[in-house]
């Protein structure tokens, strides 16, 4: 093994470990300030060290510190401490190494060795996300269980039957990509997006297979607790349900695994159905050998957009109300030199390349890498703005009706979807 | 008052309607106008900056109480438990003697409400035959670190003023 | 049983009991004529007129129901529009001059005037000239106070001054406008049931200074209890209330009706018992002067009581009749004496021939069916015989002397359980023996006999704060066979066939089992 080698597998576990929690800022920032617009409010914006606010990501900062310091409750009731201590570590590493099989980028070649872009690198693929995801119910079962709290029971029982419910959808429709798409490892089926349709259309999986798209969305979005599915929490009729027992940190780990798990689950409907990490239109070789020209675009680009995006931020960071000498526009002005700094680092870089770099050579590898995990982590935090979407706009299902969606609606219609499927592919041989 | 009732059409019975995902699609595409508008320019929220910004508190608002007094500043309350014996939160807590004045024979000798269980709701000043207390100091904010300190006594009631004039006020009970 | 005869009320056959009034005989099948000066204990006035009824084809057509035998056959109108009037009128002209300040009156939520004017009238006053005014808060002596101005005339105070106690304090002076209840000058009221006035009074024209403005009457709980300050064992209704943040404490104290033993009346130094039941109480449990829990010092006592040559065992005259079997039966297992010595209860010369009896322990004769001892000498003898001496809320201080109570228990080790401090005198200051704080009888449930040998049930409802033990239990704690109250009340059965046929002591009727009756007195 080679110092690269070593190098290339810290790398890759600590992407696909750290960038999921590194996303949890960005998550709750989005719950709650697209939450926020949503109902023409504006979301948390008061928080602020010095002064500044950064958008509201400090009102997390000052969530997370209260939690970790508010006082550790574990009821006397509860016998099981065990388990109930337990519970919250098994859905936070649930959800974490469910994102370990997912790549976040081609598979990248230096030295002539080829690096598979995925936290470990097995060929299980999607089949490690299904186990995983199912394992990490018992985080919430045993939490219900172990809480020794009718509420909590009754939230763990329903998230139960829910995921049995919602499981047999998903594989179904996992099923029917499958048959199109020939691999269940899931850097195949990402590359098998890279190419194009006619030339003009991705070959992504919402254009090959809308209906398993649909079902595969919606069962994603059961099997993550999320609203309308968010029955195990139910805090109308359960009060908080599972979580109703748990305190400061044991919370916050339960909390912090519900937004893992929507980024693993955003990761892998990005992964199935919307070309994973490939940008559209441009496939992996096609960057790589024209390396020089897409530099130069980006150069160009890059000052573009960040002009009219400085443009925004002075427009929308400022006092609404009447106020002399408005900190909120110093604070504008400094979000904005920071931001024309940092791309005056990238366009550096991209003068580098745009001078140096050959096609097909290391750096070029690198920064086509780069781009692809920029591009996945972009196509995956608009996944994830769908999740908030979603949330703020569907109330929350009843029991009965969430049952009768996943047996009478969402199962018949992935058994269907196979059938044509199987059909089809056979057809055209 | 007779209670006013909205006949609205029942949905949901149409073919397309039972599909649920047009219905989602069109709602989500009410919450994306509303999140878009706002992204693009935050001005138009529905939102008061307070507490930069304080609100116009109108007469017939529900705030702090107080206990009013005769014009000799003797309190006109004649501690007959009414406001107490209607109050749902349990929060008004009297002792009534003897009263010396002249004005009648009976008067609380201390009157405190628990400002933390009180939910505001004016019942009190509904049931007080005297008008002898009001909640329209036009107070809406006050807190503690503790729960004594929410406990409000009757020299502190007594010493509250209304925040708006008598019309304003009588307007105000019309207006509700 | 007493003769039935049939009469119509609004064309209705009802059956009531004859030789009473309508007002009585109809009460008592449900049907309320409205009254104010009758009252049963005090006869019929007819100056209210409130009572008028209706009689189809009598002469005279309208008469007062309080004045007018139940007979048979008779036709009675209650509805008809012209008697629906006569009340209206009535209840107007009663207002008139009435103050109507309900907000300042003691009476509002059990005023004869709010509820009529609820039921029968329910109109503004059509009065444009100004009212009369009277004097408002006058004090008419033995604690009742008395406001000209809400008084209907009724004279219920003055008839009952001038009938039960016959000292005639009060007096109806003047007519019309000006027609008040007054004291002859010098001679404020001044007896010993002057405070039943207030319960007569329909109205809040007589108050009692003593529970004045201390709490509304809707506020208040009831209790059905028996009035311990006396061996007549007057029916009362203990009103107490728990406000909030505080302790359950006891406002006052009413009458009760029973024929059998006190009518409708009971003496103002009755009604002031609630006091002592409120404050000055025993609240901790102490072991050698130390405060321990109630377990370790019965556990203490209980060895010491195997060990003793001889205990003796005081009982209070005044505890129910399963607090005494509970005594007596965990003296019969420890071979230990039992006295009710108390001498010092029975105030000679002081009781009347109307309520109050010279005896003030309110069972002693339930102490007597037990057999229990209380004479001088068997305390004395078994006084200087034991060791162990365990004082059950008798009041020994009342019977002996400071001295007497020292020199008797000078090398005894002494369990005083009670109510209140004092009941060893302070004799046993200083000694290492225990205390207990008992509960008093307005919270515990139980049977009383009366010296008419009437047995009383009562129920205990207050509930404070501090829960402290009743003797059962703390007898029970001891070792005895009554190991709770439904134990005890089988003993009581078995000792006295009286009680025999009453599954519980609630199913006690109202009015007592007289028990002088019937074969328990053999
Ligand atoms: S506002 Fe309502 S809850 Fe508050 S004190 Fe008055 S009656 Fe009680
Ligand atoms: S209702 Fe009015 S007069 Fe009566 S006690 Fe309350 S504040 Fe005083
Ligand atoms: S006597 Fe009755 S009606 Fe008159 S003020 Fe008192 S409660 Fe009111
Ligand atoms: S004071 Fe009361 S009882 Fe006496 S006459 Fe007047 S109303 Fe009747
Ligand atoms: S009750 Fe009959 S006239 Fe007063």
């Amino acid at each position: 093994m080679t110092t690269l080698d070593i190098v290339m597998v810290i790398v890759r576990v600590s992407i696909s470990a750290f960038v999921p929690l590194c996303f949890l800022a960005v998550c709750v920032t989005m719950e709650r300030r697209v939450a926020g617009f949503v109902q023409d409010r504006s979301g948390p914006n008061r928080a602020g060290i010095y002064g500044f606010r950064a958008g509201g990501l400090v009102q997390n900062l000052a969530d997370g510190i209260k939690l970790a310091f508010k006082e550790d409750i574990i009821s006397e009731h509860v016998e099981h401490k065990f388990l109930y201590v337990l519970a919250p570590i098994i859905s936070m590493a649930a959800a974490i190494i469910s994102f370990a099989l997912i790549p976040f980028a081609d598979t990248l070649v230096l030295d002539g060795k080829a690096y598979v872009m995925q936290g470990i690198p097995w060929d299980t693929g999607i089949l490690w996300f299904l186990a995983v995801t199912g394992f990490s119910v018992y985080g919430i079962i045993l939490a219900g269980w172990s809480s020794t709290n009718k509420y909590s029971l009754l939230g763990a029982l329903r998230s139960a039957s829910q995921v049995i419910s919602y499981e047999i959808p998903m594989g179904l429709a996992v099923i029917s990509l499958l048959i199109v798409y020939g691999s269940i490892n899931l850097s195949d089926i990402a590359r098998f997006q890279g190419q194009n349709w006619l030339g003009f259309i991705p070959m992504w999986g919402i254009f090959l297979q809308p209906l398993a798209a649909v079902i595969f969305i919606v069962a994603a979005f059961a099997e993550c607790n999320r609203t309308p599915f968010d029955l195990a929490e139910g805090e109308s009729e359960l009060v908080a349900g599972f979580h109703l027992e748990y305190s400061a940190m044991k919370f916050a780990v339960f909390f912090m695994g519900e937004y893992v798990a929507m980024f693993a689950s955003s990761a892998v409907i990005v992964t199935l159905f919307f070309g994973g990490y490939n940008i559209p239109f441009f496939s992996t070789d096609f960057l790589i050998r024209n390396i020089k020209p897409v530099a130069f675009v980006m150069l160009v680009i890059l000052p573009v957009f960040m002009f009219y995006f400085a443009k925004w931020i002075r427009r929308n960071n400022r006092s609404q109300y009447p106020r002399e000498n408005d900190p909120r526009e110093a604070e504008a002005t400094v979000y904005i030199r920071c931001f024309w700094i940092l791309i005056g680092v990238i366009e550096v870089f991209l003068l580098a390349i745009l001078a140096f770099a050959q096609p097909d050579t290391a750096a070029a590898h690198l920064l086509v890498a780069l781009m692809q995990i920029c591009t996945f982590l972009l196509k995956v935090t608009l996944m994830l703005f769908v999740y908030v979407w979603v949330r703020w706009t569907i109330p929350r299902f009843r029991y009965d009706q969430l049952q009768i969606l996943g047996w009478q609606k969402l199962l018949p219609l992935a058994l269907l979807n196979i059938f044509v499927t199987g059909a089809i592919v056979v057809a055209l041989g | 008052m007779a209670a006013k009732v909205k006949q609205l059409p029942s949905r949901g019975g149409t073919p397309a309607e039972k599909v649920y995902l047009i219905e989602i699609f069109k709602g989500m595409g009410i919450t994306l106008r509303h999140f878009l508008r706002n992204l693009w320019d935050n001005s138009n929220l529905y939102v008061r900056h307070y507490p930069e910004v304080q609100p116009n508190i109108p007469a017939h608002w529900r705030g702090r109480h107080r206990l009013l007094t005769h014009s000799d500043g003797t309190p006109k309350c004649v501690a007959c438990f009414m406001c107490q014996t209607n109050c749902p939160a349990n929060c008004i807590m009297i002792k009534a003697g003897e009263r010396t004045d002249g004005i009648t024979e009976k008067m609380p000798v201390s009157f405190t409400i628990d400002l933390a269980e009180c939910i505001y709701c004016g019942y009190c000043v509904e049931a007080c035959p005297e008008d002898a207390i009001r909640m329209d100091t036009g107070i809406y904010a006050f807190t503690s670190s503790n729960r004594e300190e929410m406990k409000i006594e009757m020299d502190e009631m007594l010493s509250l003023k209304g925040g708006y004039t008598e019309e304003e006020y009588q307007k105000g009970l019309e207006d509700e | 049983m007493t003769e039935m005869i049939k009469l119509f009320v609004n064309g209705e056959e009802v059956e009531v009991e004859s030789g009473k009034n309508l007002i009585d005989a109809l009460e008592k099948v449900g049907i309320e004529i409205p009254h104010f000066c009758y009252h049963p204990a005090l006869g019929a006035d007819g100056n209210c007129r409130m009572c008028l009824v209706g009689i189809e084809e009598g002469r005279p057509p309208v008469v007062p129901a309080c004045k007018t035998p139940a007979k048979e056959g008779m036709k009675v109108l209650l509805d008809a529009d012209h008697i629906k009037k006569i009340q209206h009128d009535v209840m107007e002209l009663e207002f008139i001059n009435h103050p109507t300040d309900c907000p300042i009156c003691d009476q509002a939520g059990e005023c004869k005037l709010q509820d009529y004017y609820m039921k029968y009238e329910g109109t503004e006053s059509r009065m444009r000239v100004p009212q009369v005014k009277k004097r408002k808060v006058q004090d008419f002596g033995g604690g009742v106070i008395h406001d000209q101005e809400r008084c209907v005339a009724c004279g219920r105070c003055v008839r009952f001054l001038r009938q039960i106690t016959k000292t005639g304090e009060l007096g109806l002076v003047n007519r019309g406008d000006d027609c008040r209840v007054e004291f002859f000058p010098g001679r404020p009221i001044n007896n010993r049931y002057g405070l039943n006035v207030v319960d007569l009074c329909p109205v809040g024209a007589l108050t009692s200074a003593d529970f004045r403005f201390k709490q509304r009457a809707w506020f208040l709980k009831r209790a059905e209890s028996i009035c311990h300050g006396c061996s007549k064992g007057c029916n009362i209704m203990v009103d107490h209330n728990k406000e909030k943040y505080e302790d359950d404490i006891i406002y006052r104290i009413r009458p009760r009706h029973n024929e059998q033993v006190n009518g409708w009346f009971m003496c103002d130094a009755g009604r002031m018992t609630y006091k002592s039941e409120n404050d000055n109480r025993l609240e901790e449990c102490t072991l050698a002067g130390t405060v321990r829990p109630l377990t370790d010092i019965l556990a203490d006592a209980q060895s010491r009581i195997e060990k003793a040559s001889k205990a003796l065992f005081l009982v209070s005259p005044s505890a129910s009749l399963e607090q005494l079997v509970a005594v007596q039966a965990l003296a019969e297992k420890t071979g230990a004496a039992v006295s009710a010595f108390s001498d010092g209860y029975i105030v000679k010369d002081d009781g009347d021939d109307f309520l109050i009896k010279d005896d003030k322990a309110a069972n002693r004769t339930g102490v007597d069916l037990l057999s229990i001892a209380k004479s001088r000498t068997h305390f004395d003898n078994m006084a200087k015989e034991a060791d162990v001496f365990i004082n059950f809320d008798n009041d020994l201080s009342r019977s002996l002397s400071e001295e007497q109570i020292g020199k008797l228990f000078k090398d005894t080790w002494v369990l005083n359980a009670a109510t209140h401090p004092g009941h060893l005198g302070t004799a046993m200051a200083g000694k290492a023996g225990a205390s207990v704080a008992l509960r008093s009888w307005s919270e515990y449930h139980g049977v009383v006999v009366n010296c008419d040998g009437i047995a009383q049930k009562f129920v205990g409802g207050v509930m404070k704060n501090i829960e402290r033990p009743d003797i059962v239990e703390i007898a029970a704690g001891l070792g005895s066979p009554a190991t709770g109250a439904a134990a005890a009340w089988a003993l009581v059965q078995k000792k006295i066939p009286a009680l025999a046929e009453f599954g519980s002591f609630l199913e006690l009727p109202a009015e007592g089992v007289n028990l002088t009756d019937n074969e328990a007195g053999k």
